[in-house]
């Protein structure tokens, strides 16, 4: 990753691998601890979903987190302007600004956002906004030990999410509701 | 781990503020409404409605500003307009509301009282406090109805606003139809109706007893009007639920043998419309079929008021809690 990195020219987007995800809840870990998100509290997750029917079944584990979306529905009903889209696309919270009304949280069809007691505002994963300004992944991708989780920028063909999207089959959750998500899964 | 777990974000305090908002336009509404349509002849449910309007809201604008994480900073509300969020177009709409609402009610303050209320007749009398007279009765008559006008759109905006809160919510089968803010609108005029009519059924009837009849007429067929509204959306919206997208069908569930189906069906269907229609279609039925006037009675018209406003309680109720349960449909891998 090289300087620069709020440049609007960049699209940061989530490429998981689902198939390498073996719920070790380690990117939990490390997003609790890099983040100081209060117990209780998470900014990623990881759904299990069954597949089949009794006996041919089996589990697949789609990590997540907020997904940044392009059309973001919690930046549309935000009555201060505390949610706000950043340049380069990452969907950011003022905590000043938030007073807290959770219309947000009633508006994200992924359930990414929670209410923070300490800070008295919402929250959500920023992708490691703070990590990402020093030129540094997000900490769930770092700590992801099946490395399930790839993070990059979809805008520079030569990056690794880049490659990952091109040579594969991939979908995004609820892409239907148009909120045009920023994290996408390889096909399994 | 279970992330899609149901928590209540909104809560009690969003439910109660909700209907104490749409009771608020509602009463405003139905003042301005006798105003224009009845004059002097529904002179006290102009009044009682006048009266009554600013309060409820202002009530639930408390609920809802202890309902924030920073019940003191609401006021970053009020430094932006954000055009795609109907919550902050919702609170300027409430608050041009309050103020008009708290103008329209000390023009209908009653005579001793009113004329504590002074103002310049001239431009001149501007600097000379002491040359301020209380208002003339064309002048309050006159200002009575402009501020009803003024008010009439603000209230419907009002109304309107409180289901295109939850409407908007895409996330949210349940609210994500236009029917939910028609729904709270006509919901909302009938709790302020309801209101004035409680209120007016149990203050002591001065004055001959045509007048009661009348005026009871007036509030008993706009109620009835409103309720039949009411359900003449309540049908669609079930019909379009069901035949709507799988997770908006999922969400109807939700009231039809889910947790909340006593609360709709018992409570807002037949408590809060079905009954005060049987009763309101009692009272005007000698009104239709025998042309006689609608009688004033204590107890049906507190009876169907309050069941009106139990109704509309408990419809917010429902819509805020289910809406929050319904869901897109379940993650699937592809």
């Amino acid at each position: 990753m090289s300087e620069n990195n709020t440049s609007p020219k960049r699209r940061w987007v989530f490429v998981m691998e689902p198939e390498r995800c073996i719920n070790c809840e380690a990117c939990m870990v490390a997003c609790s601890v890099e983040n100081v998100v209060p117990l209780g509290e998470h900014r990623n997750w990881i759904n299990k979903i069954e597949r089949g029917t009794f006996p041919d079944l089996s589990a697949v584990y789609l990590p997540e987190n907020c997904h940044h979306c392009a059309n973001p529905p919690c930046e549309r009903v935000c009555p201060t302007g505390a949610t706000y889209r950043r340049e380069d696309g990452l969907v950011l919270i003022d905590y000043e600004k938030c007073i807290g009304c959770k219309y947000c949280m009633m508006a994200c069809p992924y359930d990414a956002r929670y209410v923070n007691e300490e800070k008295t505002a919402v929250d959500k994963c920023t992708f490691c906004v703070h990590r990402l300004d020093e030129g540094l992944p997000p900490a769930c991708v770092e700590t992801c030990v099946g490395n399930a989780r790839h993070f990059g920028d979809l805008n520079d063909p030569n990056s690794e999410v880049s490659k990952l999207l091109a040579t594969h089959d991939s979908y995004r959750l609820y892409e239907e509701a148009g909120t045009e998500p920023a994290i996408y899964y390889i096909r399994t | 781990m279970e992330h899609n777990t149901v928590h209540f974000h909104w809560n009690m305090l969003i439910v109660f503020y909700l209907f104490t908002a749409g009771m608020s336009a509602g009463a405003f509404f139905v003042s301005g409404l006798a105003t224009y349509l009845g004059g002097a002849r529904y002179k006290r449910i102009s009044r009682i409605g006048a009266m009554v309007a600013p309060w409820p809201l202002s009530l639930g604008l408390f609920a809802l500003i202890f309902d924030l994480t920073k019940p003191f900073e609401f006021w970053w509300l009020f430094l932006t307009v954000q055009y795609t969020s109907p919550m902050s177009i919702g609170s300027w709409l409430l608050t041009l509301f309050s103020i008009i609402s708290f103008i329209y009610l000390i023009l209908w303050i009653p005579r001793p009282w009113r004329d504590l209320l002074r103002v310049p007749y001239t431009l001149a009398d501007l600097t000379h406090l002491r040359a301020w007279k209380p208002l003339n009765r064309r002048a309050v008559g006159i200002a009575r109805r402009v501020v009803a006008a003024i008010g009439a759109p603000l209230t419907i905006g009002v109304g309107m606003y409180t289901g295109v809160l939850l409407g908007a919510v895409t996330a949210r089968p349940m609210w994500n139809t236009p029917m939910v803010a028609q729904l709270f609108l006509l919901s909302a005029i009938s709790s302020g109706v309801a209101t004035v009519l409680l209120i007016a059924a149990f203050i002591h009837p001065k004055g001959d007893h045509d007048h009661l009849h009348a005026e009871r007429h007036f509030l008993v067929s706009l109620d009835a009007m409103l309720i039949v509204l009411e359900i003449f959306i309540v049908i669609p919206f079930l019909l379009h639920q069901t035949l709507n997208t799988w997770s908006s069908a999922e969400s109807l569930n939700l009231i039809m043998g889910g947790p909340y189906t006593l609360a709709f069906w018992g409570g807002v269907a037949l408590l809060g419309l079905l009954i005060p229609l049987a009763i309101e279609g009692f009272e005007l039925f000698p009104v239709i079929w025998q042309e006689q006037a609608v009688k004033y009675s204590r107890l049906w018209g507190g009876l169907s008021a309050s069941l009106v406003l139990l109704g509309g309680f408990l419809l917010r109720y429902v819509f805020v809690y289910a809406g929050q349960v319904s869901h897109f449909l379940p993650l699937y891998v592809r």
